[in-house]
């Protein structure tokens, strides 16, 4: 049983652990109200966040001819 | 205000996406009676997020359009036996994650990537703010080798777990429906897979003091 308020290494463990999950939890508000004052942690925060988005934004297009050729392949060609 | 509205919405949006699932039932039954028509046009639906999502498991084009293929080609063989318990889409994440995981176990070219110190995963020494945004991602090829070179670390198991959760946005349990494991063991892989990634990018953005603005991508 933890007592003890969280320290930065707790916050950064809860963020990869929570991110945006169980935001009403009691454990969860204490590290909103740690983020609000460690710009270390906010840093942390930001950066797992935008490690998601890079991830989430690099999308490719399946190309016609890609597209043709799976048609082809599964004998569903017109 | 947003209390008016909100409710508005919603509805509107349980309307659309009711529909819509309506007409995917009925283009599913019209294709276990062997109709090429609405397979094609399923193939037609989901094809783009098939190749996608197999390109990032895969991060090769032609092994994502092999993976696709083979995918669909699952999908045609099977449909019959489709009993719409599950959305067609957590089926066919399935097909994509089972195939890719399979090749990626085949190749045996991971495992070198140790997560069994969690605590090591967490670097509170390099904290730096990365002033930059993700939103030109697609433009910028170098930086697109840095996102693939870092991701390729990382084990199959936990990339897809990632994948899934966090990049095509579903949710914890239907992650561990799709990878057969448990709720706590899904929470575990991404935990570490979060941790991981953001450290190896970590390592461009701060520890080799490269100029972050150039990955902006004007």
């Amino acid at each position: 049983m933890k007592e003890h308020k969280p320290n930065c290494k707790d916050v950064m463990i809860h963020i990869c652990d929570n991110l945006g999950e169980e935001l009403n939890s009691s454990k969860c508000i204490e590290i909103k109200a740690h983020l609000e004052d460690c710009p270390d942690c906010q840093h942390y925060f930001n950066s797992v966040e935008t490690t998601i988005q890079f991830y989430k934004k690099y999308n490719v297009q399946i190309s016609e001819d890609a597209h043709n050729r799976l048609i082809e392949f599964l004998g569903l060609k017109e | 205000m947003s209390k008016e509205l909100k409710p508005v919405n919603n509805r509107i949006f349980t309307q659309k996406k009711s529909s819509y699932l309506m007409d995917e039932l009925k283009l599913i039954e019209q294709a276990q009676r062997g109709d090429k028509k609405s397979l094609a046009e399923l193939v037609k639906i989901y094809e783009q997020t098939v190749y996608n999502f197999s390109f990032k498991i895969c991060r090769n084009k032609e092994r994502a359009e092999h993976t696709m293929q083979e995918t669909f080609l699952s999908m045609v063989k099977n449909i019959k036996q489709f009993s719409g318990q599950s959305k067609l889409s957590t089926w066919l994440y399935r097909v994509v994650s089972n195939h890719c995981l399979m090749l990626a176990r085949n190749e045996s070219k991971y495992g070198y990537t140790s997560f069994e110190d969690d605590d090591a995963l967490i670097d509170e020494k390099s904290i730096a703010d990365w002033k930059v945004t993700p939103d030109r991602v697609t433009e910028n090829n170098e930086l697109k080798k840095i996102l693939d070179s870092a991701i390729e670390k990382l084990p199959a198991d936990y990339r897809v777990v990632f994948m899934l959760r966090d990049v095509e946005g579903l949710s914890t349990e239907e992650t561990a429906k799709i990878v057969e494991l448990s709720v706590p063991a899904v929470k575990s892989r991404l935990h570490r897979a979060r941790a991981f990634l953001r450290n190896e990018l970590n390592k461009t953005f701060f520890e080799e003091k490269m100029d972050i603005n150039k990955y902006e991508g004007t």
